[in-house]
């Protein structure tokens, strides 16, 4: 029966082709509006670490001066970052299963045997061996730094795919070294595609721009004295004893992301304690003159406190969405003129014993390849969208722009069910004629 | 094998009431061949209508093979036409995307039947109206004659017990009437009860009994007044 209704449905697209191309387009088109705004939406607001968002925390210290509240705010609220010293310190004491400072700096980027005229200006990410364990980074070659690198600041690298690719032209390139300014590195790493988004490890402004190409370890930096001033905000309550960068180091200015994994969520509280009890120790030293505050947040209410997220995309896929719904009012009312000229069929098939049900059947049918065609093009016209909107906000992550495949099942299946629910009332009026009055008036 | 009980039918519009069949009584057993004649606008139609369960009669009793058919729900309704009755209308009704075998299979895709069976009543009910050789054509590509006998097949696909023609002929040159004329009877001669609106009188005079419809009043014609008449 089903195969008999696909060729009557067939016959019946096809005979009233211009018709049913018409309602085609327009599904295609509102679904195409709905997918390709709801796509980078949902790519925008879901949760990058699925399986850790409970347990991996922003350590918030309220390290700020004692004659103020951090940015004078009414109701106090610790900064979102903390000095190297606290950074140091939290590390040394090793209470967490992995432990997160997100520094770095900018310096002149090139392979030991170029000139220095071919280096180039790179942003590197310093961090800890934890980051690539914590934020599931893949590797392509090699693996991270092993813990050694981290205590003694040894000289390693781990690069991106794509600077592999622009180095050593792609190459398994672990052993090999390259210059950071005055400094020689040597790869230990090659990280595989990776995307984490939103990034919300640090400045929220960048949630949605790609990761850093370069990665090297924190203490190697601190070592290394590498400071660039101008690369990431950072705020003193008291100024550094003098200008070295030592001396910023050991100060009281706050500039590193510290993030930490924990075993499991219900360790969070005995972290907190830990911290609790850290601030008090550091209090006994004279520093933390204000009250305790300490706070560990994940990494989504991080973004939502600094407002990364914005309403508008939200908005937007409201909009989109009632652009669907006027695009199916349009393709419902051109259903309806296509089933209008069917009632001399319908009366004859009631006539020779078909049921209301078996009518239905045909026709939702009918309607529901309408939907599938009218879902496939708009999958296509997504992807197209996407890809332009790729093209003009170059400034934004290109996975933005990527539908996972559950999310193209999701779009056809919207464009089926939707033209069903729209299609239904042409259908219950098309199989409403009275098959009597229908044949007497042939 | 069908029984009316003051059976009547009144249509209500607007502003007008039309009593299109007063209360009347009828008893039609197996293997007859009823003709019915009348005016136009006389009722005809609607008696067969009623008589085909394609509408509801407004009052009396009705009787199909000893089932009571105001109780039936409309799926029951539609389960019953599909296999006890079999329809022929005055303009051939037949599906011009589809081909003559598919037209004429439709009946049957309401029925769970295996494709095979399918295939061998549609052939035999083709090769019954002389079409065996015409099952890919449309039917565009035939005269009316020869589609009025698609239809004809068509009803006798799903082998009713009753075959109801509202006007067979009436679309048609007299060589060819009498063609679907003599199907008819062939087909009555083969079991199936014949019910058949007809305005030729003589026509009406072959069939075993003749009803007349005059102002949706029915009421038998013995046969030999009427052939003088
Ligand atoms: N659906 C309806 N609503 C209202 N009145 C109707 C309806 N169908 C038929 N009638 C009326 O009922 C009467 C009988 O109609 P019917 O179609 O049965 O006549 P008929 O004998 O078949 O005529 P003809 O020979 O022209 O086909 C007519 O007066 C007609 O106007
Ligand atoms: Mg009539």
């Amino acid at each position: 029966m089903f195969i008999y209704y696909i060729k009557l449905a067939c016959l019946s697209l096809w005979q009233t082709r211009s018709l049913s191309f018409l309602a085609v387009l327009i599904i295609g088109v509102g679904i195409s509006a709905t997918m390709t705004t709801y796509t980078i939406n949902y790519m925008m607001t879901k949760d990058p670490l699925p399986a850790k968002s409970e347990r991996v925390f922003l350590v918030r210290l309220n390290n700020w001066s004692p004659e103020a509240s951090y940015r004078n705010r009414a109701e106090e609220r610790p900064p979102t970052y903390i000095s190297v010293q606290d950074s140091l310190n939290l590390m040394t004491q090793n209470k967490a299963k992995g432990h997160i400072p997100i520094a770095g700096f900018k310096d002149m980027l090139k392979l030991p045997e170029q000139s220095a005229i071919d280096a180039e200006v790179s942003v590197v990410r310093a961090t800890t061996r934890d980051f690539f364990s914590t934020f599931d980074v893949p590797f392509l070659y090699g693996s991270s730094w092993p813990q050694s690198s981290d205590t003694t600041g040894e000289q390693v690298v781990v690069i991106s795919k794509a600077l592999n690719l622009s180095l050593f032209s792609g190459e398994n390139s672990i052993g090999r070294t390259l210059m950071l300014g005055e400094n020689q590195f040597t790869v230990v790493g090659v990280l595989d595609d990776w995307h984490l988004l939103p990034r919300f490890y640090g400045d929220s402004m960048r949630a949605f721009q790609p990761p850093r190409e370069i990665f090297v370890p924190f203490q190697t930096q601190i070592n290394l004295e590498l400071w660039t001033s101008n690369l990431q905000s950072y705020e003193c309550w008291k100024e550094p004893e003098n200008a070295s960068v030592a001396a910023l180091w050991s100060s009281e200015c706050i500039w590193v992301f510290f993030w930490v994994e924990l075993a499991s969520a219900d360790n969070k509280s005995e972290y907190l304690d830990f911290l609790d009890s850290y601030v008090r120790e550091q209090q006994a030293l004279g520093r933390f003159q204000r009250p305790i505050l300490n706070q560990l947040q994940t990494g989504a209410d991080y973004l939502q406190e600094r407002r990364a997220y914005s309403r508008d995309s939200e908005i937007a896929v409201w909009l989109a969405g009632c652009f669907l719904a006027l695009c199916l009012l349009n393709a419902m009312s051109i259903i309806m003129t296509k089933f209008q000229g069917k009632t001399a069929e319908v009366a004859l098939r009631r006539a020779v014993g078909a049921s209301s049900a078996d009518l239905v059947q045909q026709y939702a049918l009918e309607t529901g390849i309408i939907g599938l065609l009218g879902g496939m093009l708009g999958l296509v016209l997504t992807q197209v969208c996407l890809y332009v909107s790729s093209q003009l906000y170059t400034h934004l992550s290109k996975d933005i722009m990527n539908m996972s495949m559950a999310l193209m099942l999701a779009t056809v299946i919207l464009s089926i069910v939707s033209s069903l629910i729209f299609g239904l009332l042409p259908i219950l009026r098309a199989i409403g004629v009275q098959p009597a009055e229908q044949l007497k008036s042939l | 094998m069908l029984r009316m009980n003051k059976l009547a039918k009144t249509y209500f519009t607007d502003t007008i009431k039309t009593q299109a069949l007063r209360p009347f009584d009828l008893e039609v057993k197996q293997g007859e061949f009823i003709a019915v004649v009348g005016p136009s606008g006389s009722g005809k139609t609607t008696f067969l209508n009623i008589t085909g369960l394609l509408e509801d009669a407004s009052e009396g009793e009705y009787w199909l093979d000893g089932v009571d058919v105001c109780t039936l729900s409309d799926k029951q309704k539609s389960r019953l036409r599909n296999e006890k009755i079999g329809f022929v209308f005055q303009s051939f009704n037949l599906i011009p995307e589809l081909n003559i075998f598919d037209n004429v299979e439709m009946p049957l895709r309401y029925r769970k039947l295996s494709s095979a069976e399918r295939k061998k009543r549609v052939e035999h009910a083709l090769a019954q109206v002389g079409l065996h050789s015409r099952q890919t054509h449309y039917p565009s590509q035939l005269s009316g004659g020869q589609q009025q006998r698609v239809a004809i097949a068509r009803a006798l696909a799903g082998s009713p017990a009753f075959l109801l023609a509202d006007e067979p002929t009436g679309n048609l040159d007299s060589t060819m009437a009498d063609g679907v004329m003599s199907l008819l009877k062939e087909i009555n001669a083969a079991g199936t009860t014949i019910i058949m609106v007809t305005h030729d009188l003589e026509q009406a005079t072959q069939a075993s009994r003749i009803v007349e419809v005059k102002d949706g009043v029915i009421c038998e014609v013995d046969k030999q007044t009427q052939a003088i008449a």
